[in-house]
């Protein structure tokens, strides 16, 4: 009798060790991943019958701002359909693809998920985004108020991956206050390259060499601005095939301009441009006013004006190139559905309700582009400020000179950081302009080649 | 079944029962996911479709063609050079003077021990790039005598070294050893050196030094795997890059970076086990030589 009670406690204890283990995992994980903790409910909450509560999540990238924009947002969605519980999840663009990423990898990725060009191709083409057509057909979500421009924009090889959410154009910024301080004329919407060089030249000037003309933008990221170069010389970044679509000449063309243009002291040296690399919109050049000329997605722009106690920001087109194409291309904005999701119609009912509905527009605005509804679009009209009305102005202006682009092949965020790294060494003067061009291409080929 | 065996299992598996709850620990949290980065590292992985075994490629394309890859082990190796001899020569010192029988001996212990608890943390890490950015404190104290400034983060000439003096602040750790080291070096060696005439330089050299390399080794050792493996500094200070110029992008960013930025997970599992090896090496050298130089007393 005594041994079998010795034995039972054994067994107790080990398995209070063995529980006690599993939860220390669970809290890893837990404070690695933020938000991993999230995944085993969905999966036990089951399927989806009538009555019972379901739980979905849904991601998004953005700021303080937005996320309580869109938490508001989420609130008035489960007030509608108070069986459908969304679990939230948010945090900056950069964290947001790696963990995104992550989550995707571990078969967690949440089941609604904020989408954007730049990546959909890599997600697309490993089958990790729903086919959105399947829920159309059944009828949770409605497109029939979105123009088929705004559509094409979410379809990867013929299958619609991604909604917009907003359809949003890049262009060029400036401070009025600024400008009328320093006695320069504002730019022409038209405006050109040699425009942006003479207005950054004005600058250095009349500010007596305490300001730039504008951030150096010949590296970073390779949209939107060499993008639009690129494409007003009639190429693209990339081809359908998903091979580089651009010429060894464009790419000198495009980094010698800049480096004219450090040269000549418009922009900032290679060490300054190192340190304001990546840091939040409160403490970036423009908005601390050492350039004066700046590029933003439309949409930023109220977020922009904000940052001024006095004056307006205004926005041009990207500068064009005499002679060339236009080189705009839709950008916004999306959601998609992960082809993990348990709830894929639940999922649809959230994405339906967040870019049809009245009551989560009235909040989203122009958040992250003009609804691409053109109903809400409408309905949103009245309810903005100024900035925000100026904003939707220029993107409608400039919608017109659209057309399609190829989507970035899977590699692109290492031929992205190739671009970077031979932008840099320009710019610290440790390789010339023809070097870095070829060490980009052999780098950029080897990468999509394979 | 042999009735012996069974005998034997029956007396050990109460054994194993209260060593179960580390043994799980051992096999499911460790051991399968090495075995698994180890599998990972011969296959095409991009973590969304299933991985594509492609034998020894990453291997070849790293060891072969990556530059990329050349250049942050050659970083990670200066890193580790420069930064673990000038931590511990620092700790030993600070230990050396804080075992001169000072008061407040417990406080001083404390605050020094400090930077060595923020160790790995983001805070230290953003509180350095202000320090050293062209705007920062050092900057500013620079300028006070007259000195020009310079972009310490963000040129490619110096980054690197800031990141090495962030590692030789955080002495804390091996200086706390160095000092219960010291406490053990019996006193009557040094009064009976002191009647010989020996100054306090020579007392240190023959008498200090050699009575401690046992210590000296172990801070070597535990310092040099610390150094290979660090990532929060030079992820924080360059944000994510590596740069400018990769000239911080360490061995574990650049793992990183291949692996949850580029979706090459498998690629990364292959430089994680170059990484162990190499570290293996190193410390296996580091053994090797230790018998020319570490001095136990028996």
């Amino acid at each position: 009798m005594r041994t079998r009670l010795k034995a039972f406690a054994i067994i107790l204890l080990s398995a209070v060790f063995v529980l006690g283990l599993a939860a220390c995992g669970g809290g890893k994980s837990n404070g690695n991943g933020e938000s991993a903790g999230g995944s085993g409910n969905t999966a036990q909450s089951g399927d989806s019958g009538s009555g019972e509560t379901v739980e979905i999540r849904f991601t998004w990238w953005g700021d303080t701002a937005r996320n309580d924009l869109y938490n508001a947002i989420v609130d008035r969605f489960e007030e509608e359909y108070p069986h459908i519980k969304v679990k939230r999840e948010f945090g900056g663009w950069a964290d947001y693809w790696d963990r995104l990423a992550t989550q995707s990898a571990g078969g967690n990725a949440p089941d609604v998920v904020s989408m954007h060009q730049f990546y959909v191709a890599d997600y697309a083409a490993r089958g990790a985004l729903l086919d959105l057509q399947t829920v159309i057909d059944s009828g949770e979500l409605d497109v029939s108020l979105f123009p088929e421009a705004a559509l094409d924009s979410g379809r990867v090889n013929g299958t619609l991956v991604m909604i917009p959410k907003g359809i949003t154009m890049p262009g060029w910024v400036y401070h009025t206050a600024t400008l009328d301080k320093l006695g320069i004329a504002y730019p022409d919407i038209n405006w050109t390259y040699d425009d942006l060089i003479a207005i950054s030249r004005q600058v250095v000037e009349k500010s007596g060499g305490t300001m730039w003309g504008t951030p150096d933008m010949g590296g970073g990221q390779l949209q939107p601005n060499f993008r639009y170069f690129v494409r007003q010389n009639g190429e693209d970044l990339y081809t359908e095939d998903g091979k580089l679509g651009f010429s060894r000449d464009t790419l000198v063309k495009w980094w010698s301009m800049w480096k004219q243009m450090r040269d000549e002291k418009l922009i900032p040296d290679a060490a300054t441009s190192a340190e304001y690399d990546g840091v939040p919109l409160e403490q970036n050049l423009f908005v601390t006013g050492k350039v004066a000329l700046y590029q933003i997605p439309a949409n930023q722009i109220y977020l922009y004006e904000q940052q001024f106690p006095e004056g307006e920001i205004h926005m041009v087109r990207m500068p064009s190139l005499p002679g060339g194409q236009n080189g705009e291309y839709l950008e916004g904005a999306y959601l998609s559905i992960t082809a993990q999701s348990k709830h894929p119609k639940e999922a649809a009912l959230f994405i339906n309700f967040f870019v049809n509905s009245e009551r989560s527009l009235e909040l989203f605005k122009v958040e992250q582009g003009s609804p691409a509804n053109t109903d809400m679009a409408e309905f949103v009209k009245p309810l903005l400020a100024a900035p925000q009305a100026r904003a939707v102005d220029f993107i409608q202006t400039v919608i017109p000179y659209a057309t399609s682009a190829a989507y970035a092949p899977a590699g692109a965020t290492e031929v992205e950081a190739a671009f970077k790294d031979n932008a840099t060494a320009i710019a610290f003067g440790q390789k010339t302009v023809e070097q870095a061009a070829d060490d980009f291409l052999a780098a950029a080929n080897r990468i999509l080649g394979q | 079944m042999n009735p012996k065996l069974i005998n034997v299992l029956k007396r050990n598996a109460v054994g194993y029962l209260f060593l179960s709850p580390w043994l799980l620990g051992l096999i499911g949290l460790s051991a399968l996911p090495i075995l698994a980065s180890l599998y990972f590292s011969f296959t095409r992985y991009d973590m969304l479709t299933a991985p594509d075994w492609i034998g020894l490629d990453n291997y070849r394309e790293m060891l072969l063609n990556d530059q990329k890859w050349r250049n942050s082990l050659k970083v990670t190796l200066i890193y580790v050079l420069l930064g673990v001899p000038l931590q511990l020569v620092f700790a030993l010192s600070i230990a050396l003077m804080l075992n001169r029988g000072i008061r407040g001996l417990r406080i001083y212990r404390a605050i020094y021990y400090v930077p060595s608890l923020f160790g790995g943390s983001v805070a230290v890490a953003l509180l350095w790039r202000q320090l050293f950015g062209g705007e920062g404190l050092v900057n500013l104290l620079l300028r006070q005598i007259g000195l020009p400034g310079h972009n310490w983060i963000a040129s490619p000439d110096t980054a690197l070294y800031t990141l090495i003096v962030l590692k030789i602040w955080q002495f804390g750790a091996p200086m706390v050893i160095f000092l219960a080291a010291l406490k053990q070096v019996p006193t009557e060696l040094y009064e009976a050196s002191r009647i010989d005439g020996a100054g306090r330089w020579k007392q240190f050299w023959r008498i200090t030094l050699p009575l401690i390399t046992p210590i000296v080794f172990f801070n070597v050792v535990m310092q040099t795997i610390q150094a290979f493996q660090a990532f929060t500094p030079a992820y924080i200070v360059s944000r994510g890059t590596g740069g400018p110029l990769d000239s911080t992008l360490f061995y574990t960013l650049y793992l990183y970076q291949k692996g949850f930025t580029h979706f090459q997970m498998g690629y990364a599992a292959s430089m994680a086990w170059v990484l162990l090896i190499v570290i293996a090496f190193v410390t296996a050298m580091l053994f090797l030589s230790a018998r020319k130089w570490v001095y136990y007393q028996e």
